[in-house]
């Protein structure tokens, strides 16, 4: 191939094939710099930095519905017909466009549209520190849309370090604060340890396999731990396979600590209480669908190279039972961990970080069934990326409502502390009640959103019972996921008996804050985790779209 | 000529061979723990910060090697054209990373006026 026709195909890839599927990215990219540049030139500062990042959200917000919709078998009665590939590699394999990437897209642009409006109203940031802190947010989810469709070790690491690093320096973006300076430190510090951490053992599987291109080196694992001959590199396969291992498990380090799973979640209690809850918000909800997105990447393109049935096939099925083991413990681990580090908390964010750590054990359980019925039961598969697309969709409302109420409650009361929300019932009813159905949906109790999507990842692990998939590990998940919902229930409906049954501090100032702005935005917020609760089809229809991704 | 990654005497062979993938292996892996053990042991922020450095740039010269179609035995693939660019991004994002810690160093030194991490001990529970 001469140089000519190298430049004109990689001229049409770009151009025809991989630009126009990467319009959300490029949407906030663009916003980030209108941002800065408002903040530069003197005719444009009068602009409030808010508004110019919603506007270039909400573009972000429309392309991103729009690829959703244009997917094949979209439930949406679609305007202009399928027009995209079910399945599409980006920029020569570094990307990957499918469900999964448009739907996760579209969950982190839509959360990024009430995130904005949420800190607009909540104050936090002032108008001064507005450029910086929506640069910083928008660089995040510009990562974070990358983590949901990163297929290349390369594209993986950066996306990770992209969400990382803007999101250090939210974490101290209260200056001037001792607990903020020190919660970005804490944060800074073990999320580098952890990046180069992963970095290592990334830089270990891509040399064993040849390769950093996910479906290839699914193919090269397969072949070395299937045949157990020598790979390219060596007579026994002993070695390679524990290079593997190791490298396998350090790449694990990396992503357990987006995740915030134990053992690699103390950042999150201490980064939440340090950080505003504006913060907080935005870690909990994004930073966690980015997480899960990806671990279920990583794994399914590790773990499976479609029907064809060849030599590799056998050595998946060891590599996947690894995972289903891995992804498993982690997650009984994390969920228990995080559930009973929530007892005896004092301080309303702190709490709901190890609510946030606690759920995300519950995600893992989905990706461990999804994992464990990945190539052998392809309908229960997708039921169970299903079941954490909805699950992501509706713990969106919840933490953000959860959050914004923190933050509301913040302003009025000037305190963020369990005590000092005591007897609030009687001065402001409607603000108990929201918190109510926020934390009621947290445990997962019918009728409200949390329910169901606790409903659908338990019953994604009794489908593999059922079907005598990994049987006894499904079983003691399911077990211990079940338990983990009781023992939450007395944490969080502590919060409501303080804020209910306790007399209320004497000293009391109630802040004459405007309400009704407050107000509107934790309904609009709240009222979603009640409707998802009953009339929770038309998620689901779209949660489905993108449990099709691994067909 | 094979390289034996987990043979009995793994590393003795190494002074007598000629240069290979596993030497420069080696000098990451070295480079590795020691970054890890820095992270580990130092007090002060920035030796913290030093040793992360250590990390991803052992990862890098793993990359490198790896990346190298010269070190490679006979009929062997090279991760090629792909380690030595993901050495470049890792350089660039040490680089942004280091900033950014540096940026937040400073914050905690104007705010506890020491750059000593056990004294980031406000937040605990």
């Amino acid at each position: 191939m001469d140089l000519g026709s190298l430049l004109t195909s990689t001229l049409t890839d770009t151009l025809e094939v991989s630009l126009p599927l990467f319009r959300v990215e490029l949407a906030l990219s663009a916003t980030i710099v209108l941002v800065l540049l408002c903040r530069m030139l003197p005719v444009l500062r009068w602009l409030d930095s808010a508004l110019v990042a919603l506007g270039g959200v909400a573009f972000a917000l429309w392309y991103a519905w729009s690829d959703l919709r244009g997917l094949p078998g979209s439930p949406w009665p679609a305007v202009v017909a399928a027009t995209h590939p079910a399945s599409q590699e980006l920029f020569g394999g570094l990307l990957i466009f499918d469900s999964l990437t448009a739907y996760i897209r579209f969950l982190l642009a839509g959360f990024l549209v009430l995130y904005i409006l949420f800190t607009k109203i909540s104050g936090i940031p002032d108008r001064e520190d507005g450029a910086d802190f929506y640069t910083l947010v928008l660089g995040s989810s510009l990562g974070m849309c990358l983590m949901a469709s990163a297929n290349h070790l390369l594209m993986i690491f950066m996306a990770v370090e992209m969400a990382s690093v803007p999101s250090y320096a939210l974490a101290g973006m209260l200056k001037g604060r001792k607990a903020s300076s020190e919660a970005a430190l804490k944060y800074a510090v073990y999320g580098a340890g952890a990046a180069g951490v992963m970095l290592y053992g990334i830089s270990l599987l891509a040399g064993v396999l040849g390769t950093c291109h996910l479906p290839s080196m699914a193919a090269e694992l397969g072949r070395i731990v299937g045949d157990g001959a020598d790979s390219f590199y060596v007579a026994d396969s002993a070695g390679p396979i524990m290079v593997l291992t190791l490298g396998g498990l350090m790449m694990a380090v990396g992503l357990a600590f987006k995740l915030s799973a134990v053992p690699f979640h103390f950042w999150c209690p201490d980064v939440f209480e340090g950080a505003a809850a504006e913060v907080g918000a935005f870690l909990s909800v994004a930073s966690k669908a980015a997480a899960v997105a990806l671990a279920v990447r990583v794994a399914f393109g590790l773990g499976w190279l479609g029907d064809a049935a060849d030599a590799s096939a056998a050595g998946l099925a060891d590599v996947r039972h690894f995972l289903v083991y891995l992804i498993g413990l982690m997650a009984a681990v994390t969920c228990t961990l995080g559930n009973l580090g929530a007892y005896g908390q004092t301080n309303m964010k702190r709490l709901l970080a190890y609510s946030t750590i606690a759920h995300a054990g519950y995600l893992l359980l989905g990706v461990a069934a999804a994992v464990a019925m990945l190539g052998v039961d392809p309908e229960g598969c997708r039921k169970a990326v299903t079941a954490l697309a909805f699950y992501l969709g509706t713990y969106l409302f919840m933490n953000l409502g959860a959050f914004a109420i923190v933050a509301v409650l913040r302003n009025r009361l000037r305190s963020e502390e369990i005590a000092a929300y005591a007897g609030l019932v009687r001065s402001n009813p409607g603000m108990v009640v929201a918190a109510g159905a926020v934390l009621v949906s947290l445990v997962g109790l019918p009728p409200l959103a949390g329910f169901v999507s606790k409903f659908l990842i338990f019953s994604s692990l009794v489908e593999a019972i059922t079907k005598g998939i990994e049987r006894p590990l499904m079983l003691v998940l399911l077990v211990i996921g079940g338990l983990n919902t009781v023992i939450s229930l007395f944490y969080y409906l502590r919060v409501l008996k303080v804020m209910t049954f306790d007399p209320p501090p004497e000293d009391r100032v109630a802040a004459p804050a405007p309400v009704w702005l407050p107000g509107a935005l934790v309904t609009a917020v709240v009222v979603p985790v009640v409707l998802l609760g009953i009339f929770w089809s038309g998620l689901y229809a779209y949660a489905q779209l993108a449990g099709t991704f691994a067909s | 000529m094979n390289i034996v990654v987990a043979s009995a005497v793994p590393l003795l062979g190494l002074i007598t061979e000629p240069v290979s993938v596993a030497h420069y292996l080696v000098v990451g892996a070295i480079l590795f723990v020691s970054g890890v053990v820095c992270m580990a042991m130092k007090r002060n922020a920035l030796g913290v910060l030093m040793g992360i450095e250590l990390v991803l740039n052992g990862a890098n010269v793993n990359f490198v090697a790896f990346a190298s179609p010269y070190l490679q035995g006979e009929g062997s693939r090279s991760l090629g054209l792909d380690g030595q660019v993901i050495a470049l991004f890792v350089i660039l994002l040490a680089a942004a990373e280091a900033a950014v810690a540096l940026a937040i160093t400073l914050n905690f030194y104007n705010n506890h006026a020491t750059v000593d991490v056990d004294r980031a001990d406000d937040l605990k529970g």
